[in-house]
């Protein structure tokens, strides 16, 4: 089995960064006046499913194994065999619009 | 400590923002050592190595990637009326490159058929409709 990355690691920042946009959300809401289903849901965490997860950490995954495999490429046509940041900047800008 | 509201002035809150900023640096830590290990072991598949600065980069860019993908999968669930952000939203978010999509489904795919047998044949029939069992 591949190296992949933690379900409960990958959780753990979900959570972060939803608890940093619900706490956002609740200065809002404060001062909006259109107050109604929209803020009961918000004001309750956002939570993820075990497969959800695992799904995020292959996309993660993917992530790395592709950029890993982008500047091997790029190194191997230049005779090396170590990745530099040089070969990292060729293929970034692609990386970053593929995903 | 009467800190008022979330984001208001005063002592709890400046604690409180300590304390996260500390909770993301180890989260980001223990992040970046996942990103080590998964980008040494691809390299090492390709007989190639890879300059710590260029894993440390990769491991910024991914962490990154987390925060809005954390962001996407929100909105998506919360769009499609739920609180719990389930395999479709996290497909949904690289609509934008095909080939990832189907990468990402066949995944969930397979997933899906180790769960325990029970699961299986209720989703199974539920899905296919093929007149499998004979009776």
């Amino acid at each position: 089995m591949d190296a992949t990355f933690d379900p409960d690691l990958i959780h753990a920042i979900f959570k972060m960064v939803w608890s940093r946009r619900a706490e956002r959300n609740e200065e809002i809401d404060v001062v909006d006046i259109e107050v109604g289903a929209g803020t009961s849901k918000k004001s309750r965490p956002t939570t993820a499913n075990p497969s959800a997860l695992r799904v995020s950490c292959e996309l993660l995954r993917l992530f790395v194994t592709e950029a890993i495999e982008r500047t091997a490429i790029i190194a191997e046509a230049e005779g090396i065999n170590k990745i530099e940041p040089t070969h990292l900047e060729r293929i970034l800008p692609q990386l970053l619009l593929d995903f | 400590m009467d800190a008022g509201g979330v984001g208001g002035a005063g002592d709890g809150c400046f604690e409180k923002m300590e304390t996260e900023e500390e909770r993301t640096e180890l989260l980001r830590d223990r992040f970046r050592l996942s990103v080590i290990s998964i980008a040494d072991a691809e390299a090492k598949k390709l007989g190639m190595q890879v300059a710590e600065p260029v894993v440390a980069c990769i491991a910024d860019l991914a962490f990154k990637f987390t925060e809005q993908l954390a962001k996407d999968v929100e909105l998506f669930a919360y769009h499609a009326g739920r609180k719990s952000v389930n395999v479709k939203d996290v497909i949904l978010s690289a609509h934008r490159n095909d080939h990832l999509t189907s990468l990402l489904r066949s995944f969930s795919r397979e997933l899906r058929d180790k769960e325990p047998k029970t699961e299986r044949k209720r989703k199974k029939s539920f899905e296919k409709g093929e007149t499998s069992a004979p009776s």
